[in-house]
C-alpha cells in the first residue's frame, strides 16, 4: 500500500464509521491525487459504495417534484363518477369508521364530488381540466393511483415521504442515493432542494426533510436560494475580489501543507480539499443559478423569469443541475394544502406548476436525458372525499388513498396503475406504500433496497425500514 | 492494491483487539456481538419473529434447541447443528439464510466453533452486570502513571507490545484542558503562566491549572452543550410551525449544575421529578423542564391519540438513551431484537411520565411567538436571584460614593426584576391510563393496561420500585441507586461518555447504547472503576473529570507514527491521546475570543447571531422575520445560540451540531465545503477576523513582525516559523497592494458586522491585517483540538 492509498482507505474508514464522517472532502482529495479509492469496477458510478450498483441502473438522477400540502387526488388524477353521484350526501359510514381522520374529527362527514372535470388518456389514465399541460405529456406518465401513507399532518408525512419513518433525524432519500451512488459532480453538492410558494396557506417545510441523519453530512440536501445567496455564504464578504480570496484560500492551503509536514494528519488533507471544493463552488454556484444566458425560447417555455423564485425557475435550474451530474433533485412548491377554496386554489397551484412541468420533462426529452431521469410528482398525502369548508368546498387530509406519477427512465408511460375504492377513499388494487416507491426508485437507480443498509444504533438502517417492501414491476417498463 | 472499504471496518479492528489480548474466547467481547448481529433477528429475544423456536441468547435455548436437535452441543463443535449450518454451502442449509444478506466471515465461524469446543460459556451481557471494582493492575513502566487510570491503559498497552507516547508539548497541553474544559482557547498570559509553573513540576502545574479550569463559570457552560445534546434541548417546539418555547431558564439550570457541581444522582432526580421532591425549590421546578423538552405540535387536525403515542416513544426513546444507554424505543412494536427489553417494558417505563398533561396545548398551543405549552412559570434562575439579592443588600447598606452610583443600582436591579423569564415546567396530575399499543397501533384499544415499571429482566436484581404506583422520583432514584436500582450501569454509561469528552472516544465506543449490538468496550475493568468510583464519590462529577485530565494518558502528545496509525487508526488503546475539529459553538467562541468581541455574560435569554436572510423563509404559523441582536448579545458563546430546531443556525449545521429533535450522544466530525465557506464567508467570522485585525494593529507592536507574532500568540499560543512569515508575508503583500488601489473595497471589508468601525485606522492597513487574521482563523490549527 502506497501512502495515497493508506490515506484514501483512513479516510473511508474514518466516513463509513459515521460517527465520524469526513464529509465531502474525502471524494474530491481522492480525485485530487488522482485516486479514487471507491469503487473499482463499479462502472459508471465512481463514488459509488463497493458493490454498488447491484445491478444495471436505468437511470443516474431523481428530480423529486413535491407538491407541499397535499394535492387533491381527486381533481388530479383519480376520477370516480359515484363520487359525483353521492355528492353532498353524507359518507357512508364503511368507509370511515376507526379511520384516522385530521381536521373533520368531530364533523359530519359529507361526501365532495369532483370540483373539475376529467378527459381519458392512455391506458386508465385520467387527467383534470386543472392539467391542460399534463394532458399533453400522458404519453410519458405513469400514473399511480393507488398510494398509501402512514403520516395524516404534513410535518410528520414530508419526513415519512422523504426517510420513511416519521421519526426526526433519519436519513432522506436524497441523502440515501448520494451515500451509495455518490455525486457525479466535482464542484456541486449531489442533493440539491429549492423551494417556490403560492396556493392555499402555505405549511411549513422543515430542513429535516433533506437531512443526512446517521449518513456522512456531506450527504445531506444543500438549499439553493432564490435570493440572497444562491446557497448559504457562498459569495466573497464585502470588499473582497475574487482574486483576493483566491489569495487567502491559496495561503490557508500553504499553511495547511505546511504545518501537516510536522504533524503529519490526514484530516488536514481532507480540509484542503474541502477548502478548493469550497472556492470552486463559490464560482460554480453562481454561475449554475444564473439562467440570464438561456435563450428566450427555453425561458419562454418553462415560463421562468430570472430570479423570481418560482417554481418555473426552480423547474428550469432543475434541469441545469441534471446536466452537471447532481444525482437527487428536490423541489417544493408549498400550497396545496387545500381545506378550504378549493377550486381557486388547484386553478393557482397548477397555474404556476403545470406548465414548468411539462417544460421541464420536454427540455430533457429534447436533450436525451429523460431516459436517464426518474422525475417523481406527488404530495405528503392526497384529499378526503369528504367535504371540508374552510372558506369554500375544499377537502381534508388523506392518507389511505391519493396518486402520484412517475416518469422517465425505466417507466412505462402512458398508462396508470393501482386503484382506490369507489369513492377514492382506499388504494385497493396494486397498493403502492411510500416504501414501494422508495424500492422501485432504489430499483431504477441499480440499488436492491434490502441490500442497502447503514449500521445505526445497532440496527441495519434502511431507506424502507423493516417492514416489506417491493419494487413495482408494474410500473416499469 | 486498490483500496476497497470493508463495510464494516470496527469489526475487524475489534476482532483484532481483542484476539491479540487473549487466546481465550470470551463471551460478550468475541461471541455475543457476532451471534447478536447475525443470528438474533430471528434466534433472539423477540419471541414473535423467533425462527424453528430456536433462541441463541440464552445457553439454554442455544443447548435445548426449539425445532432442532442439538444446536449447540458444550464441548463438541463438531455434533452442533449450528456449526454444521454455518459451514454449510448449500444456500438452503447455510446459516444465516442468503435472504438475510448476512454472512459470516471465515474468522467468526472459527471464533464460533473455538468458543463450542470451550465449552460455549454464556456471560450475562456486560450491559447489565453492576459494575464492579477491579484490582488496579502492575505494570512495568512505574514512572509512568500519574494515577490508577494509567495502570490500566498502560498495562494492556504493554500486553499489546505498545509503548505510550511522550507528553504532549505545554503549549498543545494547556491549549488542550482549556478547549476541554471550557470551551474557549488560553490566553497568551494563560499560556506563558502554564509555561513557567510547568518547567518547574509539571504535575502540580497541571492540576493548578485544572482546579483553576473547573472553578470558572465557563466550565458550565462547555459542559451544559453536551447534556443539553443528549437530552435535546432546543428553543422551539419542533414540529410543524417550529414556534419559539419558553425553556431557556433550563438551560441556564444545567449550566449552573455543572458549575455548582451538583451530584449527578440529585441532577437526575430533580430533572426527572423535580416536582415530587418535598417543597421543591424554584431550581427543581425549573429543573423539571426536562420533561418537557420533547418535540410538540398543535398542527390543526393533530389527532391526540396519535401525538399522545409520539410523545410517548419521544420520551421512552430519550430516558432510555440519557439514563441507561439503552435504546428501548426499538421496543414499542415488538419486543426488541437484541436485548431482552419486551413491549410491556417499552409501555411500563413510558408510564411513569402518565402523570404529565401533555394534551393541553393541542387546545391552547397558539401561533405565538413563544407558543403556549402549560404549565409554565415565570421565574428568575439561580444566579439572578443571588444577584438580586446581593444588589438590594447593597441597596440597604446604603453606603455609595454618589447618588449617581446607587441610581445605577437601583436601575440594575430594576432591570433583574423586570427580566423574569417563562419556562415550561412539570406539574404531575393524574395519571391517564396506558395501554400496550399492539404494534405500536395508536387505534388499537385492545391492548393491556400497564402500571409504571422499571425493565422486568433488569428488575430480577434491581427490584422495580415496589410503592403502590411508582412515580417518576422512584424512577430517578432506581437509575442512581448503585443497590437498590441500576445506579452502578448508569454511572457506567456516564462515565463512558465523561471519558469521551476527553479521549475523543467512548471506552465503549457507542455512548447510547450498551446493548447487544453496541460494541463491547476496550477497558472492560478500567470502565467498571471509573463507574463505581463515579457513585462512590457520591456522584462527584468534578472528581471524575479531575481524574481524567489530570491522568498520564490524558497527557500523551496526539501525534501518531504511520505505523501506530496502521495498528489502531481509531486510537482505542490510547496509545496516544486524539486530535480532532472542535465541536460547532467552539468554533465560534474561539474566533469570537482571538478577536476580543466574545462577552462573558452568563445565562439568560437566547442569543440571535447574524444568519443569511430569508433563512426561515419555510416557516408558517406564524411566518418569521428573524432579526439578528444589534447589541453586545450578538458576541455571546454559542451555548446561549437561539436553538430552531427546524432550521438550525447554519453556521452550527455546518459544523455538525445536531437539531435537538432527537437524543445526541456523539457528535459526527464531518469535514465540507459548506463549513469551509462558513468559516471564510460568515459576517460573524468576517467580523471577528476585522476586529482581531484592529486589535494586531493597535496592541500587537509596531512591525509587521511583532504583529504577526502576536495574532499568532493570540489564536495559536505560538509565534510564526520562517515559512509560515513568508506565506503570510506575500498575502499581506498582496492584499496591501490591492486595498491600496481600492480604498471603497478595504471600508467595506472593515466595516463587516455591527462592531464599531475605527475612524482613526487607516483602512487600507486595516484590511490588510483583517485579510491576515481571515487566513489565520481558518487554519486547521485553530479549530482542533490537539
Amino acid at each position: 500500500m502506497n501512502t495515497t492509498d493508506q490515506l484514501a482507505n483512513y479516510l473511508n474508514r474514518r466516513s463509513f464509521l459515521g460517527q465520524a464522517g469526513i464529509g465531502f472532502g474525502s471524494a474530491a482529495l481522492l480525485s485530487l491525487l488522482g485516486k479514487d479509492a471507491r469503487g473499482a469496477g463499479s462502472g459508471s458510478s465512481p463514488h459509488a459504495l463497493p458493490g454498488l450498483p447491484h445491478h444495471h441502473a436505468k437511470i443516474k438522477r431523481v428530480i423529486f417534484l413535491c407538491m407541499a400540502g397535499g394535492p387533491s387526488h381527486l381533481e388530479t388524477f383519480d376520477y370516480k363518477p359515484e363520487l359525483n353521484q353521492l355528492n353532498g350526501q353524507p359518507m357512508p359510514d364503511s368507509f370511515t369508521k376507526g379511520q384516522p381522520i385530521a381536521q373533520l374529527q368531530g364533523h359530519k362527514l359529507k361526501v365532495q364530488g369532483h370540483l373539475t372535470k376529467f378527459k381519458e388518456y392512455g391506458t386508465g389514465q385520467y387527467i383534470s381540466d386543472f392539467l391542460p399541460y399534463h394532458r399533453k405529456m400522458a404519453d410519458q406518465l405513469c400514473i399511480v393511483k393507488s398510494m398509501l401513507t402512514e403520516q395524516i399532518n404534513h410535518d410528520p408525512a414530508h419526513t415519512f415521504m422523504n426517510t420513511g419513518t416519521a421519526i426526526s433525524g433519519r436519513p432522506s432519500m436524497g441523502s440515501w442515493i448520494n451515500y451509495g451512488l455518490g455525486s457525479e459532480s466535482d464542484d456541486l453538492p449531489g442533493f440539491v432542494v429549492m423551494t417556490s410558494v403560492g396556493g392555499r396557506n402555505p405549511q411549513p417545510i422543515a430542513a429535516r426533510q433533506w437531512g443526512a441523519g446517521f449518513l456522512p453530512s456531506r450527504h445531506q440536501g444543500v438549499e439553493f436560494n432564490s435570493t440572497g445567496d444562491p446557497v448559504h455564504y457562498v459569495t466573497n464578504p464585502k470588499g473582497v475580489s475574487r482574486s483576493q480570496q483566491d489569495a487567502l484560500v491559496q495561503s490557508i492551503r500553504q499553511l495547511d501543507i505546511h504545518r501537516n509536514e510536522t504533524v503529519d494528519n490526514p484530516e488536514i488533507k481532507a480540509r484542503i480539499a474541502a477548502y478548493e471544493m469550497a472556492f470552486r463552488m463559490q464560482t460554480s454556484v453562481p454561475e449554475l443559478t444564473d439562467v440570464s444566458k438561456e435563450p428566450k425560447h427555453i425561458l419562454e417555455m418553462y415560463g421562468a423569469k430570472p430570479g423570481d423564485g418560482s417554481y418555473a425557475s426552480n423547474c428550469l435550474l432543475a434541469r441545469r443541475l441534471a446536466e452537471k451530474g447532481v444525482r437527487f433533485i428536490q423541489l417544493y412548491h408549498r400550497g396545496w394544502d387545500h381545506h378550504g377554496g378549493l377550486e381557486k386554489y388547484m386553478n393557482i397551484c397548477c397555474g404556476l406548476t403545470d406548465k414548468p412541468t411539462y417544460a421541464l420533462l420536454t427540455d430533457l426529452k429534447q436533450r436525451g436525458m429523460l431516459e436517464e431521469t426518474l422525475i417523481v410528482w406527488g404530495g405528503e398525502f392526497g384529499r378526503t372525499p369528504m367535504f371540508q369548508g374552510k372558506g369554500g368546498a375544499g377537502r381534508d387530509h388523506h392518507i389511505k388513498g391519493f396518486s402520484m406519477w412517475l416518469a422517465g427512465g425505466g417507466i412505462k408511460g402512458g398508462t396508470a396503475y393501482g386503484e382506490t375504492d369507489e369513492l377514492g377513499y382506499s388504494s385497493v388494487k396494486d397498493i403502492v406504500h411510500v416504501r414501494d416507491l422508495h424500492a422501485t426508485m432504489l430499483h431504477l437507480l441499480g440499488i436492491n433496497h434490502e441490500r442497502f443498509s447503514l449500521k445505526f444504533q445497532g440496527l441495519d438502517m434502511r431507506l424502507t425500514g423493516v417492514e416489506p417492501a417491493r419494487v413495482v414491476k408494474g410500473v416499469l417498463a | 492494491m486498490m483500496s476497497r472499504i470493508p463495510l464494516h471496518p470496527h469489526w475487524i479492528l475489534c476482532a483484532s483487539l481483542t484476539l491479540s489480548a487473549s487466546a481465550e474466547v470470551d463471551f460478550n467481547r468475541d461471541i455475543r456481538p457476532i451471534l447478536s448481529d447475525n443470528c438474533f433477528a430471528c434466534h433472539g429475544p423477540d419471541k414473535k419473529k423467533r425462527k424453528s423456536s430456536l433462541r441463541l441468547d440464552t445457553f439454554k435455548g442455544a443447548t435445548e434447541g426449539g425445532e432442532l436437535a442439538d444446536p449447540i452441543v458444550p464441548g463438541k463443535p463438531d455434533e452442533s447443528e449450528v456449526v454444521v449450518r454455518i459451514f454449510h454451502q448449500d444456500p438452503d442449509e447455510i446459516m444465516p439464510p442468503p435472504d438475510s444478506h448476512k454472512k459470516l466471515k471465515p474468522q467468526q465461524k472459527e471464533l464460533l466453533k473455538q468458543w463450542i469446543a470451550e465449552g460455549a460459556n454464556y456471560a450475562e451481557p456486560w450491559t447489565y452486570l453492576a459494575p464492579k471494582r477491579h484490582p488496579v493492575p502492575k505494570v512495568s513502566f512505574k514512572a509512568w502513571p500519574t494515577n490508577w487510570v494509567d495502570h490500566f491503559i498502560l498495562a494492556r498497552l504493554e500486553g499489546e507490545k505498545l509503548a505510550p507516547s511522550p507528553d504532549a508539548d505545554l503549549i498543545t497541553l494547556v491549549r488542550r484542558l482549556h478547549f476541554d474544559l471550557l470551551g474557549l482557547p488560553p490566553t497568551p498570559k494563560e499560556v506563558a503562566a502554564f509555561q513557567k509553573a510547568a518547567t518547574q513540576n509539571l504535575q502540580a502545574a497541571i492540576e493548578n491549572e485544572v482546579d483553576h479550569l473547573l472553578a470558572s463559570p465557563h466550565y458550565g457552560e462547555r459542559m451544559a452543550i453536551y447534556w443539553l445534546d443528549l437530552v435535546r434541548y432546543a428553543d422551539t417546539v419542533g414540529y410543524h410551525g417550529d414556534q419559539d418555547q419558553s425553556i431557556s431558564p433550563y438551560r441556564d439550570y444545567v449550566i449552573d449544575a455543572f458549575n455548582d457541581n451538583l451530584p449527578f444522582d440529585q441532577f437526575t432526580r430533580e430533572q426527572l421529578a423535580g416536582d415530587l421532591l418535598p417543597s421543591p425549590t424554584i431550581d427543581q421546578k425549573i429543573a423539571t423542564g426536562y420533561n418537557r423538552l420533547l418535540q410538540t405540535s398543535h398542527e390543526g387536525g393533530v389527532q391526540a391519540r396519535e401525538y399522545l403515542a409520539i410523545y410517548f416513544a419521544d420520551r421512552v426513546r430519550n430516558v432510555s438513551n440519557v439514563w441507561m444507554g439503552a435504546t428501548v424505543g426499538c421496543a414499542q412494536c415488538h419486543d426488541h431484537k437484541y436485548d431482552p427489553y419486551t413491549t410491556k417494558d417499552f409501555y411500563s417505563l413510558g408510564a411513569f411520565f402518565a402523570d404529565i398533561d401533555e394534551a393541553q396545548h393541542f387546545k391552547v398551543g397558539s401561533n405565538s411567538l413563544p407558543t403556549k405549552r402549560p404549565p409554565e412559570l415565570e421565574v428568575h434562575t439561580k444566579r439572578e436571584r443571588k444577584r438580586i439579592a446581593a444588589l438590594e443588600k447593597l441597596l440597604a447598606a446604603g453606603k455609595f460614593a454618589s447618588p449617581e452610583d446607587r441610581e445605577k443600582v437601583q436601575a440594575a436591579l430594576a432591570a433583574l426584576q423586570k427580566a423574569k423569564r417563562k419556562t415550561m415546567i412539570t406539574v404531575a396530575t393524574e395519571p391517564r391510563t396506558v395501554r400496550i399499543l399492539p404494534r405500536g397501533n395508536w387505534l388499537d384499544d385492545s391492548g393491556l393496561i400497564v402500571e409504571p415499571a422499571t425493565p422486568e429482566f433488569l428488575s430480577k436484581d434491581h427490584p422495580s420500585p415496589a410503592s403502590a404506583r411508582p412515580t417518576r422520583l422512584d424512577l430517578a432514584n432506581w437509575f442512581t441507586d448503585p443497590v437498590e436500582g441500576t445506579g452502578g450501569l448508569t454511572a457506567r454509561v456516564m462515565a463512558n461518555r465523561f471519558w469521551y469528552l476527553f479521549f475523543g472516544t467512548g471506552i465503549a465506543k457507542r455512548l447510547d447504547d450498551f446493548g447487544g449490538q453496541g460494541e463491547a468496550p476496550v477497558h472492560p475493568e478500567l470502565l467498571d472503576n471509573l463507574a463505581v468510583e463515579f457513585y462512590q464519590s457520591d456522584w462527584d462529577v468534578k472528581h471524575i473529570m479531575r481524574l481524567l485530565v489530570t491522568s498520564r494518558a490524558y497527557r500523551q502528545s496526539s501525534l501518531e507514527s504511520p505505523a501506530l496509525r496502521e495498528r489502531d487508526p481509531y486510537n482505542r488503546l490510547l496509545a496516544r491521546q486524539s486530535r480532532y475539529r472542535l465541536p460547532a459553538e467552539t468554533i465560534r467562541d474561539n474566533a469570537l475570543s482571538i478577536s476580543g468581541l466574545l462577552r462573558s455574560d452568563y445565562g439568560g435569554a437566547s442569543a440571535k447571531p447574524y444568519q443569511p436572510p430569508g433563512y426561515y423563509r419555510h416557516l408558517n404559523f406564524p411566518t418569521r422575520k428573524y432579526s439578528h441582536h444589534a447589541d453586545e448579545r450578538q458576541w455571546r458563546r454559542g451555548v446561549y445560540v437561539h436553538w430552531q430546531r427546524q432550521f438550525l443556525h447554519p453556521m452550527l449545521r455546518a459544523f455538525d451540531a445536531p437539531t435537538r429533535e432527537e437524543c445526541t450522544a456523539e457528535r459526527p466530525r464531518s469535514n465540507t465545503p459548506i463549513a469551509a465557506m462558513t468559516l471564510l464567508n460568515d459576517p460573524t467570522f468576517v467580523e471577528a477576523a476585522r476586529v482581531f485585525g484592529e486589535r494586531i494593529i493597535r496592541v500587537g507592536g509596531k512591525s509587521n513582525k511583532e504583529r504577526l507574532e502576536f495574532a499568532y500568540r493570540l489564536a495559536l499560543s505560538r509565534i510564526p516559523d520562517e515559512r509560515e512569515r513568508s506565506i503570510m508575508g506575500k498575502l499581506f503583500t498582496l492584499a496591501e497592494k490591492e486595498f491600496k488601489s481600492h480604498p471603497t473595497a478595504a471600508k467595506e471589508l472593515i466595516s463587516a458586522g455591527q462592531a464599531p468601525v475605527p475612524s482613526d485606522l487607516d483602512p487600507a492597513e486595516h484590511a490588510t491585517w483583517t485579510t491576515i487574521a481571515r487566513a489565520i482563523l481558518n487554519l486547521s490549527e485553530t479549530y482542533t483540538r490537539n
